[in-house]
């Protein structure tokens, strides 16, 4: 023991900062998820799948616009659009669903999150929102594409009016096929710790679903069944949707309000069950 | 063929949650067959949609997907591959014996309830024919997957690919395409076999026999390779 001891002061400090809320951090997650569902800021293997799908769908829309150029006939609306490309939207979501949730399960990365102040529901509502908003860029990119090549050939202001009209009813069918599309396959991959199986589990309740519906539908003739069954397929429930608004989808008679019931009521019930799956998760 | 690997394989297969996701397949394949007769649809379009929409083009591919990458590809993906690596077995009989487990599942959960479907709709002949031609189809898309299991680390999304956007969208634009499309040979074999004039395919039965075999052989001979010179690696990306 010396005479005089000292405590030296080494330094340690309080964080003085801005302590950035529960929002903030529910934010990043958000922002996060968005960036992996392209694969932004990982591997270029990681960048493969996503990019895909987006090359096809984006091809769709340059030859849509390359043969309104040429033979100034619309291929395709814009609210048929989404239907077009729906299987390869169920690829993409069979790869980027899995890739948001199934690889924290695995990785057991789940207790770090929650041991910060972004609790359960704001990491499940983050992910659900991060794959609705890149779905529904998936769909609506294209769709711009496609407007921007008819605004520059059409013939008058009122032309691209017109154009401008359609793009907005195919945002709108595109933000309908984006929540049922990711509120449904996010609730089938977060049961599913392992990517691979994932993937297959939403594709197979995808076609499945969608086989037995087109078969009651087949079935049905021109009775109430065949305007009923649709509900029953995440593929032709937004269809149903888009008849109901606009009237020019598949036939539902009168039945187009039981659409728009259906789609709330699908939406709302994944979520919920989203949300008590992350409360009951095992860390 | 090792039967101590074919066990393990097997063992592992059913022993696991996703096993329960091939289950339900087989049984609405024949319950909307049932509801359909219940309707008293027309056989040839119960035919058309059931057993070529929902069992050639759905069920078939899927259960085979998942059980043909299930075999080696979740063995690989965790990593307990190795144990099976540092044995003394060839290789090759290491493929043959997840061939035959994965072939041999695959062909049971489908030509059953085709069988059966097939049976409902048109008579023993019509169910027997299409029971064949899923056992061939579950032989080549099990050697196709397993290869993909091996010479890819994501091979179910790659079998995806195939499946939906090859098979289930340029096949049926391009006629072409159908010439490399698993899923025509088994619509020829099927028609074939149960003599039936409902399907239409423009496969003719000498390629779809070759290709299938091509596709098999190719197939398990790929994997075989790769495995012989196969790389451990933990997971990626």
């Amino acid at each position: 023991m010396s005479e005089q001891s000292v405590i030296h002061d080494i330094g340690y400090q309080r964080y003085s900062g801005v302590r950035l809320s529960r929002g903030y951090a529910a934010r990043s997650l958000f922002e996060h998820g968005l960036r992996v569902a392209f694969g932004l800021g990982r591997s270029a293997k990681a960048k493969i799948f996503p990019w895909i799908v987006i090359g096809l769908v984006t091809l769709l829309a340059v030859v849509i616009v390359a043969v309104k150029a040429q033979t100034g006939e619309m291929m395709l609306s814009y609210q048929a659009f989404p239907s077009a490309v729906s299987t390869v939207a169920m690829v993409f979501l069979a790869v980027v669903a899995p890739e948001l949730v199934s690889r924290d399960l695995r990785n057991q990365t789940l207790p770090l999150y929650f041991s910060r102040p972004v609790g359960r529901a704001d990491y499940a509502l983050a992910k659900l929102s991060a794959l609705a908003v890149a779905v529904f860029l998936l769909l609506a990119g294209p769709q711009t594409l496609v407007f921007l090549g008819s605004a520059f050939t059409a013939p008058d202001t009122s032309g691209v009016a017109a154009e401008a009209r359609g793009l907005l009813g195919g945002w709108v069918v595109s933000a309908a096929y984006a929540l049922i599309f990711s509120s449904l396959s996010v609730l089938i991959a977060s049961v599913a710790s392992r990517r691979a199986f994932a993937a297959g589990a939403i594709v197979v309740v995808f076609m499945v679903s969608s086989g037995v519906a087109g078969l009651l539908i087949a079935l049905g003739g021109e009775g109430p069944m065949s305007r009923i069954a649709p509900l029953f397929s995440p593929f032709l429930l937004p269809e149903g949707l888009r008849s109901w608004l606009y009237g020019t989808s598949i036939d539902v008679g009168a039945y187009g309000p039981l659409y728009g019931l259906a789609t709330l009521l699908l939406v709302a019930g994944c979520t919920g069950l989203l949300v008590l799956r992350y409360r009951k998760v095992s860390l | 063929m090792n039967m101590t690997i074919a066990w393990i394989t097997a063992r592992g297969l059913f022993g696991r949650k996703r096993f329960l996701l091939l289950l339900p397949m087989p049984i609405i394949l024949i319950g909307v067959t049932a509801v359909g007769l219940a309707f008293d649809a027309p056989a040839a379009d119960l035919a058309e949609t059931v057993l070529l929409g929902l069992g050639v083009a759905t069920v078939l591919p899927l259960v085979s997907l998942i059980v043909g990458t299930g075999v080696l590809g979740s063995e690989i993906d965790d990593g307990t591959v190795v144990h099976i690596l540092a044995k003394p077995i060839p290789r090759g009989r290491i493929i043959m014996a997840k061939l035959a487990v994965a072939a041999s599942v695959s062909a049971v959960a489908t030509a059953v309830p085709m069988f059966a479907a097939g049976a409902m709709i048109g008579g023993t002949r019509l169910g027997a024919g299409f029971a064949l031609a899923c056992v061939a189809g579950a032989l080549a898309y099990s050697a196709l997957f397993l290869a993909l299991s091996v010479l890819t680390r994501r091979p179910v999304l790659l079998g995806l690919l195939y499946v939906v956007i090859w098979e289930g969208l340029i096949s049926n634009l391009v006629a072409g395409t159908r010439t490399v499309s698993v899923q025509h040979y088994v619509i020829r074999f099927a028609a074939e076999l149960s003599g039936s004039e409902w399907f239409r395919t423009t496969v003719s039965t000498a390629v779809a026999a070759v290709m299938t075999a091509v596709v098999t052989v190719a197939g398990t001979w790929l994997a075989a390779r790769r495995l012989r010179s196969f790389s451990v690696a933990g997971e990626t990306s």
